[in-house]
């Protein structure tokens, strides 16, 4: 269904009015605390850095200077940035389209008549979102580790070989897969909602008319649920190019993935581990633009689907 | 949602100290009348019974105690609230940790109110505290000297001889792995740096040192690069496991003899017991294998102190319960035995509480004896301002020294490379 | 892919209707089996939760993964004796946490999404896309500028510094703004404004109401993010009793190399925090059954 399209009428919403503006205080407000201030602060770190004198053990021999463009030269030119940001666009090609794919897929199954299990399947599909971040290194740990792995254990009692599920090759698709996991529940609701949204009327007449249910998932919802696919694959986007959490879970239990191994990792690595607050911000303000470039490109492309279109 | 009448009465609880809360955080605290009231973030367990023995005889000093998360997070925590303006009043950190903290004026210099808790301490270990200054920065409270652990029923049962040099533990890890493939004599772990400093202190290495104004750095001096060598020749012929610590699968290896032994700390007891507890009494503890025969050096691996925060308004209190928990012997007999610590206080190491073994080695009565003899020769370290850049930088190139199959030793001269990189950039004066 | 259809999948108008069953249909096999494939994916690590809760410390790394022990209670036991009840205050204190912060964030939600979506008003856009573009910085480096904001304000160790940053969900603004665009109908509000409603009225009466699917989803993602947000508390609580479960838990795991960590403990509490949230889910799938009223399309 059409996002924001919707005739004019003239009247009233036409005229100049606060209500729109004093409805959007709270929310302007709080986002201008919790974001807007603290992102310029963060972008005026990122033109700072730390000058200390001599031993800099003494007191007072640590200053804050004007930097300029030096932290941002030095994210540039660091190699890992670059290598973790194509391992990134890699990882975003791969999973954006398997993990929406899927939450289509469960989707609809969940929207159509007669699919058995349908309370329990959901409920187990949204079950991954639930599961705290915290045992998250334990939990795959005990999954992908070759001793404590059940699929090791399963192929061992088979005869079958024996997989390294974090080695060096493969354990891209180790930290795919849980993200994966984690987020096709998440998306599956949001495109079932919106699935929830359209009229039965609408297709209840294609179904008397015979269609079968695949064509009616084709041919009418999916059209109908464009916006939400579009926006939903917008912030799925989003999301997978800061993949951080996934590959923090699996760094203690690996030698495969270093502390750069994305963008993200990168900038925690500066801001909780080395404590150089001042790297960390330029390099997110650079993820933050890129970002912007990517998504807002995308929507621009996507646009007329996603708003324009009638029905 | 659930919500059980206890849960119900705790969030009205909740509710009042959240108005509480707020009013309080609106103004600030000085304590004037009433007990001196002291925040303290520590992470060691079961450290409250020491908190709780200080409240009941002071009334007029009462300690709160916020048990944090170890290592390098409380370090961060510890940063940002002080950029903050609101630290606690103490903080238990590890000694490699103290630099950068002092660099940042995190920590006061209490050697006017504690210059006297000196004599309970080894010189090695005050020295960690003083960081080679005449200022005090916090008292030591637990010291983590190695020595190897071994079970000693599967070196019984592979025929091994316990080794007292490192070229006879090479040796022992190459007949294991002839006779078995299913086992390691241990592994080296690129995701635990304190442990590879320890090695390396044990070497002879400085990694850091004051050279009158400016800092000498020398992570790849010859006995880091030495130790690096060793285990990267150890690994490329495949007779230990690369493999990190601390993991699920070095949790069972532990469990099941895929592992024989464990260069670790004092502490590591309560490691096994805690992840290995069905192998009780198997273990046995002896000291690290040397580098020359008949020598008798061994590192140091973790070990924390307390420090006394410089924005506290209530130093001498906060000095006076630092004192008391590191040096009273009260005090550090709970430390022993309740937070399974090994205390740093000299009096502490020969005292009541360390006269039996613990639990998992009871099968070994002098363990605590020979602990001290060992914990005597630990060498000592000065750490630089920057230790976390090198230890991340450790775990970086480790790891893709492993997985490339390249020197370790390469990656030692990588983390120099950064060490002194990070230095410069943050305008340290380097000594050429 | 091909399903078992009663019917022939050509569809023309000149069919005859398909005649009512008299009985009720029975469930479709691939689309189940697809469904259950996925269901089986999804619990199969939630699984390994379950099971872990039931060893002891000691048979935790000792014997095959999925197999169970039988230590539950002794574990949940244990748990509720770390520091005389802790975890129990911090499952309080994540209830406090994640239930005022979601209900609060569905309701500035709801409220800013229709007002997106039904007003016309100068910076509409440039708001909403600032909104949206929010979500674009990484919350790895708003944590800690947010720490020092708050703590100037003076609400840093408080429980407002968690509760403020999770109250403000751009995607939840997103989501209400489709929402109140798809369900409430500009001929509802009309009429109402003609009947000489005030406009919150209007809102309160008649939009929210038509928006409640979607104000659930809003509430239920907030309510799961907060619950498991580890960095905001991270950076902004000292105080141990008000630390959220997820922090709690974090610092159990996480005492140092040269403590042991205590596994069960924290495998315990995970598997009683993902049981209010699997409650939550359940009380609140019945709102997604509701028909929107009037279930007009816009034209």
């Amino acid at each position: 269904m059409p996002v924001a399209v919707r005739t004019r009428s003239g009247g009233r919403r036409g005229r100049r009015t606060a209500v729109p503006y004093v409805f959007l205080t709270p929310a302007v407000a709080l986002f201008v605390l919790t974001f807007l201030l603290p992102i310029g602060y963060a972008v005026y770190l990122s033109l700072r850095k730390v000058q200390v004198s001599g031993l800099g053990l003494g007191r007072g021999s640590r200053t804050e200077v004007f930097a300029g463009l030096a932290n941002y030269r030095a994210a540039l030119a660091d190699p890992t940035l670059l290598t973790g940001a194509l391992r990134v666009f890699g990882y975003g090609a791969l999973l954006v389209p398997v993990m929406l794919g899927l939450a289509l897929l469960f989707a609809l199954l969940l929207d159509r008549p007669r699919v058995g299990l349908q309370r329990v399947s959901r409920i187990a599909i949204f079950l991954p979102y639930a599961v705290p971040a915290v045992i998250a290194s334990l939990l795959w740990g005990f999954l992908y580790l070759p001793a404590t792995s059940p699929l090791n254990d399963t192929l061992d009692w088979l005869g079958g070989p024996q997989p390294d599920l974090l080695g060096t090759g493969t354990v891209f698709y180790a930290v795919v897969n849980i993200a994966l996991w984690g987020g096709v529940g998440f998306n599956m609701i949001v495109l079932f909602t919106a699935l929830r949204a359209i009229p039965p009327e609408l297709y209840e007449s294609a179904r008397i008319d015979g269609c079968s249910e695949l064509q009616i998932a084709w041919r009418i919802k999916i059209p109908l649920l464009t916006p939400a696919l579009v926006m939903t694959t917008v912030f799925t986007m989003i999301a997978t190019l800061q993949v951080f959490s996934e590959p923090m879970t699996l760094r203690p239990l690996t030698n495969s993935i270093s502390s750069t191994w994305t963008p993200l990792m990168k900038i925690y690595r500066d801001a909780f581990a080395t404590d150089d607050r001042y790297a960390a911000a330029a390099t997110s303000v650079i993820v933050a633009l890129v970002t912007l470039v990517l998504s807002f490109g995308f929507l621009r492309l996507v646009q007329r689907r996603a708003f324009g279109q009638e029905r | 949602m659930r919500r059980s009448l206890g849960a119900k009465i705790m969030v009205t609880t909740l509710a009042a100290s959240l108005a509480t809360s707020l009013v309080a955080a609106c103004g600030s605290d000085s304590g004037d009348d009433g007990p001196i009231e002291l925040t303290f973030w520590s992470w060691a367990p079961e450290i409250e019974q020491v908190v709780d023995a200080w409240n009941a005889d002071n009334p007029d000093i009462k300690v709160t105690l916020s048990k944090q998360a170890g290592g390098g997070d409380i370090v961060t925590k510890l940063l940002t609230a002080n950029q903050a303006g609101n630290p606690p009043d103490l903080a238990q950190v590890e000694y490699q940790s103290l630099p950068t903290l002092v660099s940042n004026d995190v920590l006061a210099d209490i050697a006017d109110l504690a210059g006297d808790a000196q004599s309970a301490f080894a010189e090695g270990v005050w020295q960690q505290v003083t960081l080679g200054t005449d200022a005090v920065y916090a008292i030591p409270q637990d010291a983590g000297p190695m020595m190897l652990y071994y079970r000693a029923d599967l070196f019984e049962q592979f025929g091994l001889t316990v080794p007292t040099t490192w070229n006879e533990f090479a040796q022992t890890a190459r007949d294991l792995r002839a006779q078995t493939t299913d086992h390691y004599l241990t592994t080296f772990s690129a995701n635990d740096p304190g442990w590879f400093a320890g090695l390396a202190q044990q070497a002879g290495a400085a990694w850091w040192a004051i050279d009158g104004e400016a800092w000498r750095v020398t992570v790849d001096d010859p006995a880091t690069r030495q130790v690096a060598e060793f285990w990267g020749g150890l690994v490329t012929e495949d007779v230990v496991d690369d493999q990190p610590m601390y993991t699920p699968e070095w949790n069972q290896a532990l469990n099941d003899g895929t592992l024989l032994a464990w260069p670790s700390a004092i502490w590591g007891p309560g490691v096994l017991a805690g992840n290995a507890a069905d192998t009780e009494g198997r273990w046995e503890m002896a000291p690290l294998p040397q580098w020359t025969a008949g020598a008798n050096v061994t590192g140091n691996w973790g070990g924390s102190s307390t420090g006394v925060t410089e924005k506290s308004p209530h130093r001498e209190a906060a000095v006076k319960f630092a004192t008391w928990m590191n040096t009273d012997p009260a005090a550090t007999e709970l430390l022993v035995r309740e937070s399974a610590i090994y205390p740093a206080a000299r009096d502490a190491q020969t005292g009541p509480a360390l006269a039996d073994p613990p639990a998992f080695f009871a099968n070994q009565p002098d363990f605590y004896a020979l602990a001290q003899e060992i914990a005597d020769t630990a060498a000592g370290f000065t750490w630089g301002p920057n230790v976390n850049v090198t230890y991340q930088t450790y775990m970086d190139s480790f790891a893709a020294a492993i997985t490339d199959g390249t020197p370790f030793v390469d990656a030692v001269a990588a983390m120099q490379t950064a060490t002194v990189g990070d230095m410069r950039d943050n305008g340290f004066s380097i000594a050429e | 892919m091909a399903t078992a259809h009663p019917q022939p999948a050509a569809a023309t108008t000149r069919r005859r209707p398909h005649r009512p069953r008299p009985h009720r249909p029975r469930p479709q096999l691939v689309p189940t089996i697809v469904l259950l494939t996925g269901a089986v994916y999804c619990l199969l690590p939630v699984a390994w939760v379950l099971v872990a809760a039931t060893k002891s410390g000691s048979s935790l790394f000792s014997t095959f993964t999925f197999a169970p022990g039988d230590a539950l209670f002794a574990n949940i036991a244990e748990l509720s004796a770390y520091r005389g009840g802790q975890f129990w205050r911090w499952v309080a204190n994540t209830a406090l946490y994640a239930g005022v912060g979601a209900l609060a964030s569905a309701a500035l939600s709801g409220l800013s999404g229709y007002t997106l979506a039904k007003y016309d008003f100068v910076g509409r856009s440039a708001i909403f896309n600032t909104l949206l573009a929010g979500v674009l910085v990484p919350g790895v480096i708003l944590a800690v500028p947010q720490y020092l904001l708050l703590a100037k304000i003076g609400l840093a160790d408080t429980y407002w510094s968690v509760l403020l940053p999770s109250i403000i969900s751009p995607y939840g603004i997103y989501l209400a703004r489709i929402y109140a665009a798809a369900a409430v109908p500009d001929t509802v509000i009309e009429a109402a404004r003609t009947d000489g409603a005030g406009e919150f009225r209007i809102f309160r009466q008649v939009a929210v109401p038509m928006m409640i699917p979607g104000l659930i989803t809003v509430f239920l993602f907030q309510f799961v993010a907060i619950w498991n947000n580890f960095l905001l508390p991270f950076i902004m609580l000292a105080d141990d009793n008000k630390f959220p479960v997820t922090l709690g838990l974090y610092t159990l795991l996480n005492q140092g190399s040269t403590t042991p960590a205590l596994y069960s403990l924290v495998i315990t509490g995970s598997l009683l925090s993902i049981i209010p949230l699997v409650a939550l889910f359940l009380s609140l799938q019945r709102y997604w059954r509701i028909d929107l009223l009037s279930g007009s399309i816009k034209a």
